[in-house]
């Protein structure tokens, strides 16, 4: 997948990812061969890349809210969208997980990205994808 | 690792703005209150570990991204 990666196409985590600290760095990857996934690539050396789908398409009433300190990490103004992207995880035989626990959240219009981990969720960490 | 004795109300200022404040003493548990600037992020160790095994297990190296696609789209997550 070779692409010229524009500045203002490049998702910043401030903190990274846990496990994946120091890659602060990520461009969003969609495409209609891709949807509805969506590819979460990192764009520094050895960065890790992540497949990840809304999480609203995997559970239709999925709700979660920020708390103001995701907020103001995020840079978000109430009102306007943010964009929700829960990673997948291949188990194998065709199977796969959806962390719906600890969703990207990502902020269009600072470019700037959280992975949110709110203190306690009713969703799963390991949501099975294909049978919800 | 620095280690205190603190009671209740008692309190522990790490850097520019970080409080941790001893609120309550069970038997063998302690509940403790944090105030931190909001850019930091403040979790329960156990679920930082757990978000960090789940993101280890969810990278996709090049190689097996394509394949991971092609899989995925078969079996649509429910939908109505």
């Amino acid at each position: 997948m070779t692409h010229a990666i524009a500045a203002d196409e490049v998702v910043t985590f401030a903190d990274g990812l846990p496990g994946f600290e120091s890659y602060r760095r990520f461009v969003l990857v969609a495409s209609p061969v891709l949807s509805p996934f969506t590819l979460v690539q990192g764009l520094d050396e050895g960065a890790p890349s992540f497949v990840a789908i809304d999480p609203q398409l995997v559970d239709r009433d999925y709700v979660t809210s920020l708390e103001t300190a995701d907020l103001a990490r995020l840079q978000a103004d109430a009102g306007r969208p943010l964009l929700w992207l829960a990673l997948i995880t291949p188990r194998g035989n065709g199977e796969a997980t959806v962390n719906l626990r600890a969703p990207l959240v990502i902020n269009p219009g600072t470019m700037r990205g959280i992975q949110f981990i709110p203190p306690d969720s009713p969703y799963r960490i390991d949501h099975p994808l294909a049978t919800a | 690792m620095l280690v205190f004795t603190r009671k209740i109300d008692d309190a522990i200022i790490i850097g520019d703005g970080i409080e941790i404040k001893v609120l309550r003493v069970g038997r063998d548990s302690v509940r403790i209150g944090v105030t931190a600037p909001a850019h930091v992020s403040v979790h329960r160790r156990e679920i930082y570990d757990q978000i960090r095994r789940a993101n280890t297990s969810a990278v996709a190296d090049s190689d097996a991204l394509d394949d991971i696609v092609a899989r995925l789209r078969r079996p649509m997550p429910v939908r109505t």
